[in-house]
């Protein structure tokens, strides 16, 4: 009897490995920018939190199990190491496959290997990776060759077993808690709740934690595939391993929080704070304390769910602490384009799809190979039945498999490729803000001025030539109408804030400092503004010369004598040929229609009328 | 070239022109335009195509970002591959022929300096690298922004004098001043320093509040140092574990043997 379950999950994951194909072909044509939602405030994304945080903490079960089995003696999860120890090989590859997607320059990966920075944890982490998935290699292999005709090799492997386990243990606490050091230079990022120095710690003590919860979530689906009886002692005896486990990373991360004395925060309201509660009851709390009834222990629904649970709240810590977290710091909103959900369950699925394929073929857990061989064998040998028009199209067995398979891939992978965003033609917008290009309309109602800023600028001596109209390093200048200083059209020295001088010459005493001892208390004899403003005012230049005198201009001053002297001399130079420019209309709203007319030769902008 | 070349801005000065964004944009051949907005992109106006900007503040002050060449910088330490440099005289720059494009670099920033070529399908970070090819080669005497900057509002020096001078300027105009100037000591000191009327502590994530005078390496190096001892540590234990449990399994085994007289090798 067929395995419809199975066939149809097969089916699935090469829907989404085909889908994921597309995306693929898609960003290493069109770049980062157009496969994901990846920001420079967000530099780091889904791939970086869930393909490479979440999945070397994921494969932790290798060597957790591998300690276990193979140096503290517990025999009795001997059946629990082999599939632990496959899953950290292809979880391993799939960080190195989803490491080729995230890196912006994905050919010069082999760097890590010739240029050494060994101050950077990404350095030793990328260093622990490929060193460990060279021994997963290893581990991997008796597996594979148990049943092969190369014994020799086999034995050969075999013995090299333990040293290899233990350098696979020391590798792998390395790097988990290197993962934690990483975050350790951005206490700016990283929110306060997840930031703490013993991150590294923290991280290594979470793997642990995640690995044992891998390996109980691994055997409850592969029992369930394959519609196995459950593996109910071993299973119940992870959990209550798990129990303990989580039992202490919880006084350790909720002591940590203690320490800092951030333990408020977790329940101040806040998104980081609810998001925090959400993790580790999901992660930690809730398992701990169910794992340790003994009648949720024997129920094998009991402890998928519970470990599903742990796991996915595990997967959160790692985002959490790489990525969503940081949301608080950068203000910035950073959601994974679909594009980037796919590839990541793209690499699940292949990686999936690999395990069941070894699973099926080599003795990963023996006694589930040969009851696949048992139903391979009745298959191959049941009698010929009456063929279905659709079993004489497909075939039977891995004839059928490879035609519905291959067809999913390939109409996943044409839908994707439909569906998949494309680059947007360019919009180039002006690089410099500074309203330095149009014409602008500038002061108050009917007296509106149309100015043309660039022509002026390259009049007065181009880039330099700013501090000349910009005058008093006013800030804001580029943005501020004249009137926002001269207020009153009329009155001069409108701009002179009498109270302030008072002020800073300190009171009343300080008259005489400006009106001169002995004299009255009036405009005329009073000292010249530059006198005491040396630098403050703009340098003396042929544009502004209002500032000669004992008071600040008024607007209509200030507008008048720095524009008509020049308009006049340009309005007589026949090779300027603007016989018009000197009079009020050249400017001004209104005017005769010659006065007009040099404005028709600069078109206003439309949406610049409105903005005076 | 000077050593540990400085800049110092002050923002009081500033009027917002730009000139130095058109500058920096035309020495260092980047695109005459804006890069097409990308979401969470800007934030302050930088991108991997303008790597120095001017950002407005409340009531119209201006206050130019860039680069702060860090004298101990967290992307040069924290690059796997070294492609992030802090050269002989002090400015950071970046070799694209090295860089695998991790994008650590862009995260462990404090000021959220590099920035990324997003379109690209060969992509490069991108930030100011403070001229340093047109100063070692003699091209220029000072970056282009300072050089273009029409009130000398930035100007440029060793971080000595531009040390000296703010300290100067603080002490001639007291009441001009926030009397501070950012950047001589936070995360160790930067080679961009300012000087303003207003708080400059936005130029940072988070305010500025999580950083310290303590240079950002330095937290990772505290964990990383003991590395080797731990790796060389771990291997022992688990080593010794394994011996003691095997050699006491092999006793109990020998011992059962020796009560019943040939019991099975249930460890072996």
């Amino acid at each position: 009897m067929e395995n419809k379950r199975l066939f149809l999950f097969k089916g699935l994951m090469w829907i989404v490995a085909g889908l994921a194909a597309a995306v693929a072909i898609l960003r290493f044509a069109l770049g980062l920018g157009t496969a994901t939602a990846l920001s420079d405030t967000t530099p780091w994304g889904l791939w970086i939190g869930f393909d490479v945080m979440g999945g070397v903490a994921l494969a932790a079960g290798g060597f957790v199990m591998a300690a276990v089995v193979h140096i503290f003696h517990r025999d009795r999860y001997h059946a629990a190491a082999r599939p632990a120890i496959l899953t950290a090989f292809l979880g391993y590859g799939a960080v190195a496959v989803g490491l080729l997607f995230d890196l912006g320059l994905p050919w010069n990966i082999w760097h890590a290997m010739v240029y050494w920075n060994i101050r950077s944890p990404l350095f030793e982490v990328a260093w622990c990776v490929m060193l460990y998935l060279t021994v997963l290699a290893l581990e991997v292999t008796p597996t594979i060759l148990e049943r092969t005709p190369f014994q020799k090799t086999y034995r050969f492997f075999t013995r090299l077993a333990l040293p290899i386990m233990v350098l696979g243990i020391m590798l792998s606490t390395l790097h988990q808690s290197s993962l934690g050091t990483m975050l350790l230079i951005m206490p700016f990022r990283v929110h306060p709740l997840w930031y703490s120095h013993l991150l590294p710690e923290l991280f290594f003590v979470s793997a642990i934690c995640l690995g044992i919860s891998m390996v109980m979530l691994e055997s409850c689906v592969t029992t369930w595939l394959y519609k196995r009886k459950p593996e109910m002692e071993m299973l119940s005896g992870l959990a209550r391993l798990a129990s303990v486990a989580l039992a202490f990373y919880s006084l350790f991360k909720l002591g940590d929080l203690l320490r800092q004395g951030k333990l408020s925060m977790v329940f101040d309201g806040s998104w980081p704070g609810n998001l925090f509660i959400v993790e580790i009851l999901m992660s930690a709390l809730v398992p701990m304390v169910l794992f340790a009834i003994p009648a949720v222990r024997r129920s094998f629904r009991g402890i998928w769910i519970l470990a599903a649970c742990s796991v996915l709240g595990f997967v959160l810590d790692r985002i959490n602490a790489s990525g969503l977290s940081q949301v608080w710091a950068t203000r910035q909103f950073y959601f994974p384009a679909w594009t980037e959900f796919s590839i990541s369950l793209g690499i699940v699925a292949a990686c999936v799809l690999v395990f069941l394929f070894i699973e099926e073929h080599f003795p990963v857990d023996p006694h589930g190979l040969e009851a696949v061989e048992a139903a391979r064998h009745t298959q191959a040998k049941a009698l010929p039945t009456f063929a279905p028009f659709v079993q004489v199209w497909l075939g039977e067995g891995w004839r059928k498999a490879a035609k519905v398979y291959s067809f999913l891939f390939v109409a996943a992978l044409a839908f994707g490729l439909t569906v998949a965003p494309k680059t947007e033609p360019a919009v180039k917008t002006h690089a410099v803000r500074a309203v330095g290009a149009g014409i602008l309309s500038m002061g108050p109602g009917p007296r509106r001025v149309y100015f043309d800023h660039k022509k002026h600028q390259d009049e007065a001596g181009g880039t330099k030539s700013c501090a000349l109209c910009h005058h008093l390093h006013q800030k804001g200048d580029v943005g501020t109408p004249c009137v926002i200083c001269h207020k009153n059209m009329f009155l001069a020295s409108d701009i002179f804030n009498h109270d302030a001088h008072i002020a800073a010459l300190h009171g009343n005493a300080s008259c005489a400092k400006c009106h001169g001892e002995g004299q009255p208390l009036q405009v005329t004899p009073s000292k010249k503004c530059s006198e005491c403003h040396t630098k403050d005012l703009m340098a003396l230049n042929p544009v502004v010369t209002t500032f000669d005198k004992k008071w600040a201009p008024s607007y209509k001053d200030a507008m008048h004598k720095m524009c008509i002297p020049c308009h006049v001399t340009k309005a007589a130079d026949r090779k300027v040929n603007l016989p018009n420019l000197g009079r009020c209309g050249a400017c001004h709203d209104g005017g005769t229609a010659s006065e007009k007319a040099y404005k028709t030769e600069v078109p206003v902008p439309q949406e610049e009328e409105g903005r005076t | 070239m000077i050593e540990n070349p400085c800049i110092l801005t002050d923002v009081t000065k500033c009027i917002g022109c730009e000139q130095c964004v058109t500058a920096c944009k035309k020495i260092n051949g980047l695109p005459e335009g804006d890069a097409p907005p990308r979401p969470g992109n800007s934030v302050d106006g930088l991108d991997a195509g303008r790597w120095t900007t001017v950002i407005r503040q409340p009531d119209n002050h201006f206050v130019r970002k860039q680069c702060r060449h860090c004298a101990e910088p967290a992307c040069v330490s924290v690059c796997p591959v070294g492609a992030m440099q802090k050269t002989p005289e002090g400015p950071v720059i970046y070799d694209k022929g090295i860089c695998m494009g991790c994008r650590y670099c862009m995260l462990a920033c404090p000021y959220g300096i590099p920035h990324y070529e997003w379109d690209s399908a060969n992509p490069s970070v991108r930030k100011c690298i403070l001229c340093y090819p047109s100063l070692k080669s003699g091209k220029i005497d000072k970056p282009a922004c300072v050089g273009a900057c029409p009130t000398n509002a930035t100007i440029f020096g060793t971080r000595d004098e531009m040390l000296a001078e703010a300290h100067r300027r603080l002490a001639a105009e007291p009441s001009k001043y926030v009397q501070k100037i950012w950047g001589e000591s936070q995360v160790g000191g930067t080679s961009v320093l300012y000087l303003a009327d207003i708080s400059l502590d936005f130029l940072a994530w988070g305010d500025g509040k999580e950083l310290t005078d303590q240079p950002l390496p330095k937290l990772t190096w505290a964990a990383l140092k003991p590395v080797p001892f731990e790796f060389l540590g771990m291997g022992l234990v688990m080593g010794s574990l394994y011996w003691i449990i095997e050699r006491r399994k092999k006793l109990m085994a020998e011992k059962a043997a020796g009560v019943a007289g040939g019991g099975d090798d249930h460890g072996k």
